[in-house]
């Protein structure tokens, strides 16, 4: 394992997860508030144990793919994946659309919640649960897929994982003494950085599993973040001009 | 059932953010692979090629979504 490789990786699985974990925990949040932490928990607690569940069985698949294939197809997803994020993290810099704002979210959330449990009176619990395991779940599918591309290419797995596992400790430490949406987060920022790690691990296991040498090997990574770095930079000033244009 | 309707759905919008982008990005990635692969060109130009196109498709989708949406 060399550090050329396994700092941007696991620097890219704990980043994604404090993302998608402050997402998940302003919902559950939202949960708790209106219905107590008993729905919340349960919610919480299945959505992890069907993530455990679908880690258990995809797994050992992994590693039945042979190496090449699998760069190839995790490559290919990594850049589809990572250029959304960068698109989205470019358009939000550039102010062409609205930052994400988990104030905003945990009311909606839970004005959505309540009239939801006023139709439904019977089950109040079972639907506030549902909705923490939902979140939870679709949350944690997007971390568990950013550990397995980022980790899974080189043996880094476990490296990743704990990457992924420190930033839900620190999403939830910092929330269990807040008891409030973690809205100063800088939401955009993370995911702008992560859409360049990722947008760049994306080309460099594409383009291994293609059977390409990258010159200076895992370093190649370092001129891939840069140069997606630039771009997404780029992106969003033109961006910017554009909508300043449309206001003059 | 709605749960699971929900969990495909965002499984799709993980990978195909913008529907142009994707099938631009697969199309790099795909003539990458037959120039590295089919052909006497040096795969590390074929991966070059693919890592600009990935770039100029980045900053052309920003660019043409921060034009759509103002017009």
């Amino acid at each position: 394992m060399t550090w050329s490789i396994a700092a941007p990786a696991v620097t890219a699985a704990f980043l994604a997860s404090i993302v998608e974990v402050v997402e998940a925990f302003t919902i559950v949040l939202a949960v708790a508030t209106l219905r107590g932490w008993r729905p919340a928990a349960w919610g919480t607690t299945a959505g992890l144990a069907l993530l455990a569940g679908i880690i258990l069985l995809l797994g050992p698949l992994l590693d039945r793919v042979p190496i090449h294939s699998l760069q190839l197809a995790i490559g290919i997803l990594l850049l589809l994946f990572g250029m959304g994020w960068l698109r989205k993290a470019s358009l939000r810099a550039a102010g062409i659309i609205p930052l994400h704002d988990e104030d905003a979210i945990f009311a909606a959330e839970t004005a959505q919640l309540g009239q939801r449990t006023r139709h439904q009176q019977s089950n109040l619990d079972w639907v506030a649960g549902i909705t923490a395991l939902k979140a939870v779940l679709l949350e944690g599918l997007e971390v568990v897929f950013i550990v397995i591309a980022v980790g899974a290419g080189r043996g880094l797995l476990l490296p990743a994982s704990l990457g992924a596992l420190a930033a839900c400790a620190l999403v939830l430490a910092a929330g269990a003494m807040l008891h409030r949406p973690l809205s100063r987060v800088p939401e955009n920022t993370l995911k702008f950085g992560v859409g360049v790690m990722l947008s760049a691990f994306g080309v460099f296991w594409t383009g291994e599993g293609l059977g390409i040498a990258w010159p200076g090997q895992d370093l190649a990574l370092l001129l891939f973040v840069a140069l997606f770095l630039a771009a997404g930079l780029v992106g969003a000033s033109l961006a910017r001009r554009v909508s300043v244009e449309v206001v003059q | 059932m709605t749960v699971l309707k929900e969990v495909v759905a965002e499984l799709i919008t993980m990978f195909v953010a913008e529907r142009r982008l994707t099938i631009a990005v697969l199309g790099v990635v795909t003539v990458a692979g037959c120039l590295a692969n089919f052909t006497d060109l040096d795969p590390l130009v074929a991966g070059t090629m693919m890592l600009l196109g990935c770039l100029i498709l980045l900053i052309e989708s920003v660019w043409r979504s921060a034009k759509a949406s103002t017009t």
